[in-house]
């Protein structure tokens, strides 16, 4: 009983420390003018919830996603539920990726990340620039949405070594 | 893996991929962009924003510096001799100072309109995704903030409008968004035109003033306001001065690209005009 009881609380602390860092990369992620160079800044929120994904498995990095992307879709003023899904479905694909194909290391983080973010702000860049018609697509693209890409992959091994961290730590003292 | 297309945790996740759907078709049908999950997530983050934000000023002032190091270290030698506390009652200092900036301002602009009732708000979040300057502040529905509501700059110049409000934060987009438009009119000339957002000037923290006549009289430098019309934003609000003007594509009007007079790309601090009593 006693044993089962630690491990409960083991859990708790451990989903508490990764919605803490969740807060915390919202919080960056949203800052006004923080990390901002030539008005591109990096996003936080995508690379941690791979992280969580990789170390905790498809099903608990999946939902982890959808809550973080909830949480973006409201940083981000976007109409609720569309990043959610998005996050869920790399979440998901991140960690069957990692099981199956690659090994955990800094640099498939990066590669992943980038390919994540790539996606994401891709998909973003279609429903919200290029349906809309708006002028200029390739300047944005080009000055806006990859400069994000490059900063958020550069800043991605932050993300990977606060959950490694986070993980490791409860996993020691179960 | 095979096997996990077929347990309850996959179930589970596509009905959690379901239900977000649901979510998203419900915001979009009620022209709403938050739902009820994220209004409670959205009150817990606002205090750690409102937190983050008294400090992103000085983080930001950090970065420029970190990107000019070496000027900053000539500044070091000459900073170093300054001791902590000297340094901790010029932040006091500061502090007081923005806040009586702030209160010297809104007395100023309520002196101009006196038929508004205004709310004081930092901006506490603006989205790395978009380049049309839209950003969140620290004041929703428990301060009288509502949707629709009109926000100016400390000077009284128009910034934009609320599009959604929380219960202790609120969304505002801004005159560079496309999809802001509004009654204004060139003040000199009385040209009037729609005033909007355009992606060709929003690197400059420009908007335009569309289907101005083609022989408009309207020149550089004149101050552009709004007109009232349409009821969403009062009249007689300052919006800034033309920069340029364009013949328009078809060449059967003329855009004027106006500067606003606040610099929306970098504001800190609005007032939300909740209340017009006139």
């Amino acid at each position: 009983m006693e044993t089962r009881r630690k491990k409960h609380m083991l859990l708790v602390g451990k989903w508490s420390c990764y919605s803490l860092l969740l807060l915390l990369a919202a919080v960056m992620q949203t800052l006004p003018g923080f990390l901002t160079i030539a008005g591109a800044r990096p996003l936080f929120i995508l690379p941690l919830c791979m992280a969580v994904s990789i170390y905790e498995g498809e099903f608990r990095g999946a939902l982890f996603g959808a809550v973080g992307g909830l949480l973006w879709d409201l940083t981000a003023g976007r109409v609720a539920g569309l990043l959610a899904i998005q996050l869920l479905v790399v979440c998901f694909m991140t960690s069957v990726l990692v099981q199956l194909f690659l090994r955990v290391n800094h640099m498939n983080f990066i590669l992943l990340c980038a390919a994540a973010v790539a996606l994401v702000t891709g998909v973003d860049f279609l429903f919200n620039y290029l349906m809309r018609g708006y002028s200029r697509s390739a300047w944005y693209y080009g000055t806006v949405i990859l400069p994000i890409v490059i900063f958020t992959s550069a800043a991605a091994p932050l993300s990977f070594l606060a959950v490694r961290r986070v993980f490791e730590r409860f996993a020691r003292t179960e | 893996m095979k096997d996990f297309f077929s347990t309850v945790k996959f179930k589970i996740l596509l009905c959690v991929l379901v239900v977000l759907a649901g979510i998203m078709a419900w915001a979009g049908a009620n022209n709403r962009l938050t739902a009820a999950p994220q209004e409670l997530l959205g009150a817990i983050l606002t205090p750690f924003q409102k937190i983050a934000a008294l400090g992103s000023g000085g983080l930001a002032d950090l970065w420029e510096k970190y990107t000019s190091i070496d000027s900053i270290v000539a500044e070091n030698e000459a900073l170093e001799e300054e001791n902590a506390e000297l340094r901790r009652q010029l932040v006091d200092y500061e502090k007081l100072q923005a806040e009586n900036q702030a209160f010297r301002d809104l007395y100023q602009i309520q002196q101009e309109h006196p038929e508004y009732t205004y709310a004081s708000a930092f901006v506490i979040g603006r989205d790395a995704l978009d380049q049309f300057g839209s950003f969140t502040i620290d004041q929703g529905t428990t301060d009288g903030v509502e949707k629709g509501d009109v926000v100016v700059s400390d000077k009284g110049y128009l910034v934009g409008r609320v599009t959604e409000a929380n219960l202790t934060s609120a969304k505002v987009i801004t005159i560079l968004s496309p999809s802001f438009n509004a009654a204004a009119i060139i003040s000199r000339t009385r040209d009037n035109g729609i005033l909007s957002g355009s992606a060709d000037y929003v690197a400059q923290g420009q908007c335009t003033l569309n289907n101005l006549t083609r022989d408009t009289l309207a020149s550089v430098g004149d101050e552009v306001i709004t007109t009232g019309l349409g009821g969403e934003i009062p009249a007689d609000i300052l919006v800034g001065t033309v920069d340029q003007l364009v013949p328009e594509v078809s060449g059967q009007s003329t855009i004027a690209v106006v500067q606003p007079g606040a610099d929306i790309l970098s504001l800190t601090h609005v007032f939300v005009i909740t209340d017009e009593t006139a």
